[in-house]
């Protein structure tokens, strides 16, 4: 397609909501087109990977693949988390083939060079010859693990591949003033507090669907009795996420009336406050007066989606019970989306259909998602063709 | 190396038993009768004992040293 065509489609999108359409269906099932696509928006953004509770104690790794890159979740002795490409620098093997503890070093199982849990490459055996295990031109210092610019917010490990993208405060500095109330220590609930849903569908679909509260009513019926269309309203910010808040927010109860306890020293607002906002590109956010959840849309091919969904609370020790109930209650929601995002990727091989139209009234936190999409990767073929 | 000793690290291996691949490198290094064969073994045992975290790391890395098979930190 001539350029200054693929140009006019993407600034329909952009366009304002009254008449813009949804992205083509290429953004949904032509690889091609997608691998342009994760260059704009994944690759040169900061991009949800992972999250800590993921490798909760000192030496734990977690080998991960994003976009096709193998990456490495480690946290050294101290504590601190990073993220490295996950291979030796020697002949590119793969170090760590499964989720582990790392005692001593991680010992690469080719050759067997060795990195401490920091990254530093500590030991090249018989790199000058049999029992000679230095060489001149072998600078260790200079041969330690790949690191992948990363920063972590809400215990989400967000990865910048590109490493060149705004630092993460600068970029999200909207949402992070806007829930600084909300920064408190979170508590990951634990293995029965996390799930994964694996889903037949773009990971952009679970965005748009998860930013707009147009379909609750219709999706999410048990809602109705409760949380009507308009208790909610739409979260806007252009560019960096969009999402929306509910004003009649229910505490879940045990048995007894029992609670979850609540984040310390919170505002009324959030008595009956709740948001649920798409942070771009890739991950969904809630917060509660009693507990948060964050799902990391992992995009696995074009029409393959990992959602993994991680709980957290106020307090280290949750009621057992309480915090099983909530997973399920959660899990039960987010798995009557399944059908609907599932449903848009197959409607996206409809050669008709033209992106689609969104309601002024409604839509506006799903169009403010596409439009973000269609001015990244409209910057990115302009810069290319610049050159 | 003596054939025992062989083949109690063949089995260490296939067991894959790390404290025994320490403890029978170090072995193996001290029957060795020439240099290159000492430092080749005491590295396999260094490398296995750095991996574990295991307490002899230093002690084995010392001795590289001593043997100059590795340099100094």
């Amino acid at each position: 397609m001539p350029k200054d065509q693929q140009r006019n489609i993407l600034d329909a999108v952009s366009a304002p909501i009254e008449v813009a359409r949804g992205l083509p269906n290429a953004h949904y099932t032509d690889p091609g087109t997608i691998a342009e696509e994760n260059e704009a928006v994944l690759t040169r953004t900061w991009a949800a990977l992972a999250v800590g509770a993921d490798v909760p104690e000192p030496g734990d790794c977690k080998p991960l693949e994003f976009l096709g890159q193998p990456l490495l979740l480690l946290r050294d002795k101290d504590g601190t988390l990073r993220v490295f490409q996950n291979i030796c620098r020697h002949r590119g093997m793969i170090l760590v083939d499964a989720p582990r503890k790392i005692e001593g070093a991680i010992r690469c199982p080719y050759h067997s060079w060795c990195y401490a849990k920091d990254g530093r490459l500590v030991s090249t055996p018989h790199v000058g010859g049999p029992g000679q295990n230095s060489h001149p031109d072998m600078d260790r210092a200079t041969l330690g693990l790949i690191e992948v610019r990363s920063h972590i917010w809400r215990d989400v490990v967000f990865v910048n591949l590109s490493g060149d993208a705004a630092p993460f405060e600068e970029v999200h500095a909207d949402l992070l003033t806007r829930w600084q109330e909300m920064d408190k220590p979170l508590y990951h609930g634990g293995p029965d507090s996390s799930f994964v849903l694996e889903v037949a569908t773009n990971w952009k679909l679970a965005v748009e669907n998860y930013c707009e509260s147009y379909h609750l009513p219709w999706v999410h019926p048990g809602l109705n009795s409760y949380s009507r269309l308009e208790d909610h309203y739409h979260i806007e910010n252009q560019g960096r996420f969009s999402g929306q808040g509910t004003y009649v927010y229910r505490q879940l109860k045990g048995d007894d009336g029992e609670v979850f306890p609540d984040f310390e020293g919170l505002g009324e607002f959030w008595d009956e406050g709740a948001e649920y906002v798409a942070l771009y590109p890739n991950v969904l956010l809630g917060v509660q007066r009693d507990h948060a959840f964050a799902i990391v849309l992992e995009p696995v091919t074009h029409d393959k989606t990992r959602e993994h969904v991680h709980l957290y609370y106020a307090k280290p020790d949750i009621d057992e019970e309480l915090r099983e109930k909530n997973a399920a209650q959660w899990k039960e929601v987010f798995a009557e989306d399944v059908f609907v995002v599932e449903g848009m990727q197959k409607g996206r091989a409809a050669a008709g259909f033209d992106g689609g139209r969104f309601s002024p009234a409604m839509d506006g936190p799903t169009h403010l998602f596409h439009a973000w999409v269609a001015e990244k990767v409209a910057a990115l073929r302009a810069e290319k063709d610049a050159l | 190396m003596p054939s025992d000793l062989d083949a109690r690290l063949l089995a260490a291996h296939a067991a894959d038993d790390r404290p025994a691949l320490i403890a029978l490198y170090r072995a193996a290094s001290e029957a060795s009768e020439t240099e290159t064969a000492r430092r080749f073994y005491l590295t396999h045992a260094y490398v296995y004992a750095l991996e574990a975290g295991s307490d002899l790391a230093p002690a084995l890395r010392a001795r590289l040293v001593e043997l100059g098979a590795e340099t100094a930190e």
